[in-house]
């Protein structure tokens, strides 16, 4: 400290040092009994979920994992996650099928063809179903998209396709097929907006430069867009999934709570978050209630690798770039 | 652009005090209405649910109080007066010893008598169409899968059934009417019994799970060709149609208050627990309906509410099966029998 | 746009342009398909829910099961939200600067990233699972209650409002932290009067968003908040209505009148999330430009 400095103070702040720190500590303290508090609630999730599959994980261990049953029936209860992880890997990873190709339509459209003025405003509208409510998409579900897919799509599809098992006869209205358009809906614009971002980052030279060569747009797109965001689509995608798995409420207004593993995609179908979601509060018995909440254990694990898979992703390529991205879209 | 700033962020504001002084005016305008008196709240059965909802006037007017019922299903309300979040759970559906012990300490009391119809959706068939239990027991196995089939036919004769498909609507959730038709069944279809026996929830083979009476009707009404079971005031307000039931004596029965209390009096002594069955009634009830069944409320011995809910209680079976009630519902006042055992459990209730 | 060199004949080019021209309309279809969803499901809320949008709506109370044709509402549902979404924020908006200011602050990187981490995590934890936490937590044994729903909302939001908060506080430059510290002024008091005032617009921001979201979740409140009574109620002690839980309960009825009131009631709800999400947006692009613009 120059002796300006020390001139300068020394009248002020005879105490200088340990006044300010006592706030300053104060602060920190506040501050990080806040972070801690945040860790600590994590921890408790985990640990509460646990403590409740309790009972449910000592009687059946991994092999409920496999167990295609969920008998309540008293005396003979049975109960296994098989059948609800195969509805939800069904019906996100259709999901995720169908929504790519819609999402990353969007995003280049937004980035490479939308007029300025429409830019904006589309962003904002694709957003904007982001936006909706699971509920209020589950009761459009319900009411208008599963009753039209039962008697318009279904039956086309079946008579056209139906030699393809997943293709069978229509059914009631709530369906697999109903949750998976659903499902889209849901994880589209996240997609989509995570896309748009990655694509409006690629550098103006690379583009440029290719369209010098006299490459098409879309050659443009596919030889240099595609590959600088590829690391991050992929990272989109993952997080998208990892929607699609989390989502119990619009899914299970829609899908009918069937609990067999079939391959037709008009019949009824179940998924992790909502079995549990449909079955919580009515459940009879401690080990029902407690295989429910080992479901929600199952979705915990699954929804924490795909949540860390991203994040890993998304380093990954951020390091190749040399960018650091700090929070999502 | 600061005072434009400013005035859409005054005027936001504004909007946002006027929309909330509007929302906290007209809920106040709503509270005023009623007393300031004690809530009892209730969940389970959806069953009985209808009626419930018809109680809770009469019983604010009587004594004041303010009933909440939340028609979770017969298995959640056990888990929740179990769990003692609610101050009395409903049940169509009597409890095990299993569940007893869990309760720790709770009381079953028999207050209300209905039935379940079975509801369908088929705009081209007759309402009361004739259906037996064998041949429903089929549909609900999945081996019967077209309106058109042969079994029943037989008992349609007369009737020009179309080809249109069976979709089932059946609970996802555990239900006491689910209790109710799969008693039935297994009464009267040995091959249910095997396969699927009686529980408040079973692995059905075929159909589309709902959640609640209301969520079956809702399927059913919504579908063309279902068929879902529900307490039959259900089936009345969403103008469904339902079956007339075959029963033990061979004749057609409906779920009305003559059926329903001539299946009752086939079981006219509650056992230790309080529980009745009076599924499929034997030869000598003529008219019974087969799917007819008590209602249990269950409350806990001891409880701080005690004074609140013996009151709640002797008005329920009582003056709450009165024909203002119950009628329209087609629930059906509780026998003498029954009643006077109801009575002397609810004296037992004490804090 | 020249070819030179890139073609062999003129087939080429036709063809390469005509893959282009594809690509191109596909991509216009998939935007038309997005806002088509979108409209689809605007006016089918809209339309479906007109006959029962009115005031009754938020002034009558739902009677269950009814024989007459007597006015309903979903009063305790709206009332039940505004407790519900008021207290989760309450519980959710300081927690959220303070772990934003902790982590920008005051701790090292390995903290940051570590702590970071953990509010991703948190951030992807599934609704409903947060809903089984907050039940095996807060309602077993105790019943159910306004608290625990808000609870249950808040540890939704924390990740949101916290991120929200990071990303103004890295746009504070440390020139202006400096200079403070300089002048003599306390880091407490920096951080509180100097850098967190130059926030309140990102966080404002956040927290709207924040609140949209939550205003709108189910999933948490089911196990939490849902045997509730009729009549209106502002006491969290008691589990509350909710307007999310309510449309989800009217969605499986088998009653069209249910149906319409489950439609207005969206119909409000989305004109709600609407409004905040736009108004964040406006909001968040204004403080950026103030921020931005030294």
């Amino acid at each position: 400290m120059s002796s300006v400095d020390a001139a300068a103070e020394a009248p002020r702040r005879p105490f200088t040092g340990r006044r300010v720190r006592f706030g300053d500590l104060v602060l920190q303290l506040v501050a990080g009994a806040a972070a801690l508090a945040t860790t600590v609630l994590v921890g408790l999730i985990i640990w509460k979920v646990i403590d409740g599959a309790r009972l449910s994980l000592s009687k059946y261990g991994l092999g409920f994992v496999t167990r295609i049953a969920w008998n309540p029936v008293p005396g003979h209860e049975l109960y296994g996650a098989a059948s609800f992880l195969f509805g939800t890997a069904v019906t996100s990873f259709s999901a995720l099928l169908l929504a790519t190709p819609l999402a990353i339509g969007i995003a280049l459209f937004l980035t490479e063809l939308a007029p300025r003025p429409l830019q904006a405003p589309v962003t904002a509208l694709v957003e904007t179903l982001a936006a909706i409510p699971s509920v209020v998409i589950g009761l459009w579900g319900i009411l208008v998209l599963g009753p039209a897919l039962r008697d318009h799509v279904e039956p086309t599809l079946h008579s056209v396709l139906g030699f393809i098992p997943l293709f069978g006869p229509k059914g009631a209205g709530p369906s697999v097929f109903t949750a998976i358009v659903v499902l889209t809906i849901m994880i589209l614009p996240i997609v989509a907006s995570i896309s748009r971002e990655l694509f409006l980052g690629v550098p103006h030279e690379l583009k440029e430069g290719a369209l010098a060569l006299g490459t098409t747009r879309w050659e443009m797109v596919r030889g240099v867009m595609f590959p600088y965001a590829r690391g991050g689509i992929a990272a989109a995608l993952i997080l998208g999934f990892g929607r699609a798995i989390g989502e119990a409420i619009a899914v299970t207004q829609v899908i009918g709570g069937g609990v067999f593993i079939h391959w037709n995609l008009f019949g009824t179908g179940d998924t992790l978050g909502a079995k549990i979601a449909a079955s919580y509060q009515g459940a009879s018995t401690n080990l029902q209630a407690s295989s429910l909440i080992y479901l929600g254990l199952i979705l915990l694990v699954f929804s924490l690798i795909v949540n860390l898979a991203a994040q890993w992703v998304v380093r990954r390529s951020a390091r190749k770039h040399g960018i650091v991205r700090g929070g999502r879209a | 652009m600061p005072k434009l700033g400013s005035l859409i962020r005054i005027s936001a504001v504004v909007a946002a005090a006027a929309l909330l002084a509007v929302a906290v005016v007209g809920t106040a305008g709503a509270s005023r209405a009623s007393h300031n008196g004690t809530t009892i709240t209730g969940a389970g059965s959806s069953f009985v649910s209808p009626l419930v909802a018809q109680w809770v006037a009469g019983i604010g007017a009587a004594y004041g109080y303010e009933l909440q019922y939340s028609p979770i299903g017969s298995g959640g309300g056990i888990a929740a007066i179990t769990g003692r979040t609610v101050d009395f759970g409903a049940s169509d559906a009597p409890l095990t010893s299993d569940q007893f012990n869990a309760c720790n300490g709770c009381l079953q009391i028999p207050w209300a008598l209905g039935a379940t119809a079975i509801m369908f959706n088929e705009p081209s068939v007759p309402n009361l169409l004739h259906m037996d239990g064998p041949t429903l027991a089929s549909i609900f196995m999945g081996q019967i899968k077209t309106w058109n089939d042969p079994a029943i036919k037989k008992l349609n004769p007369k009737v020009s059934l179309p080809s249109t498909a069976i979709t089932v609507a059946h609970r996802s959730d555990n239900s006491g009417t689910t209790y109710n038709l799969t008693d039935y069944l297994s009464h009267v279809s040995p091959a249910w019994q095997a396969q699927f026996g009686t529980a408040v929830a079973v692995n059905w083979p075929v159909g589309v799970g709902a959640k609640g009476s209301s969520g079956v009707a809702g399927v059913v009404a919504s579908t063309q060709g279902a068929i879902g079971y529900a307490d039959v005031a259900f089936a009345l307000k969403n103008h469904l149609k339902y079956f007339a039931m075959k029963n033990a004596s061979g004749f057609f029965t409906t779920p009305g208050s003559r059926g329903i209390l001539a299946a009752a009096s086939s079981d006219q002594k509650p056992d230790a627990n309080n529980a009745l069955s009076i599924v499929n009634p034997p030869k000598k009830y003529p008219v019974a309906y087969p799917i007819s069944t008590f209602t249990y409320v269950i409350v806990p011995q001891q409880t701080a509410k005690a004074a609140d809910l013996r009151k709640f209680l002797f008005w329920a079976v009582t003056k709450g099966q009165a024909g203002q009630y119950t009628a329209a519902l087609r629930f059906v006042p509780i026998p003498k029998s029954v009643l006077v055992v109801a009575e002397k459990t609810i004296a037992k209730i004490h804090s | 746009m020249s070819s030179a060199g890139f073609e062999l004949g003129g087939n080429h080019l036709t063809r390469r342009r005509r893959v282009n021209l594809g690509m191109e309309m596909l991509a216009w279809l998939a935007a038309t398909i997005a806002l088509a969803v979108l409209g689809i499901m605007v006016y089918a809320v809209a339309g479906r829910g007109s006959s029962e949008l009115n005031l009754d709506l938020i002034t009558k109370q739902p009677i269950p099961f009814s024989l007459t044709n007597a006015p309903q509402g979903l009063s305790n549902a709206f009332a039940g939200t505004i407790v519900l979404v008021a207290f989760a924020t309450a519980m959710a908006l300081p927690v959220g600067i303070l772990v934003a200011v902790y982590l920008n602050e005051f701790a090292p990187p390995s903290i940051r990233n570590g702590v970071t981490l953990i509010l991703d995590i948190l951030n992807g934890v599934p609704a409903i699972v947060i809903g089984i936490f907050v039940y095996g937590l807060l309602v077993l044994g105790n019943g159910q209650s306004g608290f625990a729903g808000s609870f249950a909302l808040a540890c939704l939001m924390l990740p949101l409002v916290a991120r929200a908060t990071m990303e103004v506080l890295v746009l504070v430059p440390n020139s202006l932290r400096e200079a403070a510290l300089g002048l003599g002024i306390a880091r407490w008091r920096t951080t509180l009067s100097i850098v967190l005032p130059q926030t309140i617009g990102g966080i404002l921001t956040g927290t709207v968003l924040a609140v949209a979201r939550v205003a709108g979740e189910t999933a948490p409140l089911l196990f939490t908040s849902s045997l509730v009574g009729n009549k209106p109620s502002w006491n969290p002690a008691h589990a509350l209505q909710s307007i999310p839980v309510a449309i989800f309960e009217l969605s499986e009825s088998p009653d069209p009148k249910d149906h319409a009131r489950a439609w207005a009631a969206a119909f409000v709800l989305l004109l709600f999330i609407l409004f905040a999400s736009l108004g964040a947006r406006w909001l968040a692009l204004r403080s950026r430009r103030k921020l931005t613009a030294r």
